[in-house]
């Protein structure tokens, strides 16, 4: 699903932000990717979902190579890839339902649809009770949960978390987690970036660490 | 999603986006409205300057004065072969001794100096009246000059000095006008491409995230554009509505003057349903361009 050969991404006048990555994910994983602050996670999954290109080797996601992307061919990538932000990034003058259904409104779904999905996706996160209220209304649990509904209601193949539980207290963040976990169980494949320590030790998934721009570790369980 | 559905998605994005900011979007569409409105101005003065000059051509008149010796079969000829040549000209021979009588009439007391005379010094000449294709500048001066060749004829007159300060006065409106035009074109351009500056960057949050979820750049650039085009209307709507205004207000008294000078017809309309058609298409391309402009330089997607 994704697959990264030899990555590097260096910023003029900057050290390399990664060097030399070499990784697969296959279709379906659970995928920690863990490290010290700097060491490189974000633009990792920034390169995954193009937001960044790498500056030497190859990434591929879905079976396309990032870097040969036309400009008019990523929205079509992201839409197969659903992202989660740890500052949720919502539009607080849209209603919880308007925010999901932002999604499939860039996609052109027909409006009946887009309705069906959004109660749907709703529904699954525990929201529905809220539709109508604005983000800034919701606690920090709720904002993200709108936020990982926002990414999977056009139900993509992949789903990244930056830090999803980064703001959460600990009750919380169980509860982002296990629905994080009911989307992979779901068929999903989803790549989470936390440095929290707990997490790795609750959920025994595969772990990547990354350490100043290398990737230093690839195995089950924290390092 | 079928085309009409996604154009009411990008009507409604564009409408909420400008409720959003309706101080900033509502002097746009002012100023927008004033620039247009100028242009209306300066095209309705533009027609008035025409309908004058239509009707002071018609008033135009050549003499062809006959040389000396030339008697009144050569009159009648030229009158035929005038006739001939450009049909629907108004022509009329006028003999030495009418001549002679307007001239006494014309000089009042003066005149009676003439019956002094021992013979009729004046020669026989034809008066035109040429149709109205026949009555620009150049026209009147082939004429003339195709006139002034025959043997027969000793000179014309068809006051060329008048008509071409007219013509004058008629080009230098049409160049002022049409710069006038530029200059408004100019402003408008600038100015909803500033509003839209800044409403891309109320709404750059918005953008960020269409980006993420894989909007492409047409569905994030379309209700800019909506926005352009709509504030170009909602100018020309008010343009139209002040130029209705004006005629209202101004019509009694400049119709007073139109009587006057350019006689029962009038003075064409200042918003006139083609005069409005103009400016709504001028103000959707203006805002339009203006759209673009913002949308180009500062919606990188």
């Amino acid at each position: 699903m994704i697959q990264m050969f030899h990555v590097e991404k260096a910023y003029p006048g900057d050290p390399p932000t990664l060097q030399d990555i070499n990784l697969r994910v296959e279709k379906g994983e659970f995928v920690f990717l863990t490290g010290p602050s700097g060491a490189g996670k974000s633009t990792l999954l920034k390169l995954v979902f193009a937001a960044e290109l790498p500056t030497g080797g190859q990434v591929l996601v879905g079976g396309h190579n990032v870097g040969r992307l036309r400009a008019s061919g990523i929205p079509y990538l992201r839409r197969n890839v659903g992202v989660v932000f740890q500052d949720f990034k919502l539009l607080p003058h849209r209603t919880v339902a308007e925010n999901v259904a932002f999604t499939l409104e860039v996609l052109g779904a027909p409006r009946r649809e887009v309705e069906e999905k959004v109660e749907r996706m709703l529904k699954r996160v525990g929201l529905l009770h809220k539709a109508g209220s604005f983000p800034p209304r919701l606690s920090g649990g709720e904002q993200q949960r709108v936020v990982i509904a926002r990414a999977l209601v056009n139900e993509p193949t992949i789903l990244l978390a930056d830090e999803p539980t980064g703001n959460l207290d600990p009750a919380l963040t169980v509860d982002i987690m296990d629905l994080l976990r009911d989307v992979n169980i779901r068929g999903t494949t989803v790549l989470v970036v936390t440095h929290d320590h707990s997490l790795l030790e609750r959920y025994r998934s595969r772990v990547l660490r990354l350490e100043r721009g290398r990737l230093v570790y690839d195995g089950m369980g924290p390092p | 999603m079928t085309v009409l559905s996604l154009a009411r998605l990008f009507l409604r994005t564009a409408l909420r986006g400008m409720r959003h900011s309706p101080w900033v979007h509502g002097v746009a569409v002012l100023t927008l409205g004033l620039a247009l409105f100028a242009a209306g101005l300066a095209l309705g003065a533009a027609r008035w300057v025409d309908a004058l000059a239509g009707s002071l051509g018609g008033e135009v008149e050549m003499t062809v004065y006959l040389a000396e010796g030339q008697g009144q079969a050569q009159a009648e000829g030229l009158l035929a072969a005038v006739r001939a040549s450009h049909p629907g000209v108004e022509a009329r021979a006028v003999s030495p001794a009418e001549a002679l009588q307007r001239l006494g009439a014309q000089l009042g007391d003066l005149g009676a100096a003439l019956e002094g005379l021992p013979d009729n010094p004046l020669d026989w000449s034809v008066e035109l009246r040429l149709p109205r294709p026949d009555r620009s500048p150049e026209a009147l001066a082939s004429l003339a000059s195709e006139l002034r060749a025959l043997p027969s004829v000793s000179g014309v007159d068809y006051g060329e000095q008048a008509v071409a300060r007219l013509e004058g006065l008629r080009r230098a409106l049409r160049w002022g006008g049409l710069l006038l035009l530029l200059v408004v074109a100019g402003v408008t351009v600038v100015v909803v491409s500033a509003t839209l500056q800044l409403a891309i960057y109320a709404r750059r949050e918005e953008i960020e995230i269409q980006k993420l979820v894989g909007a492409t750049d047409g569905f994030v650039k379309a209700p800019f554009l909506i926005e352009g085009a709509l504030q170009g209307l909602a100018g020309a709507g008010l343009a139209g509505v002040g130029l209705w205004g004006a005629e209202r207000l101004g019509a009694p008294r400049a119709a007073e003057l139109a009587a006057f000078l350019v006689g029962p017809a009038g003075l064409p309309p200042l918003a006139s349903p083609w005069v409005l058609l103009q400016l709504a298409l001028a103000g959707l391309l203006l805002g339009l361009a203006g759209s673009f402009v913002a949308v180009g330089r500062f919606l990188r997607v």
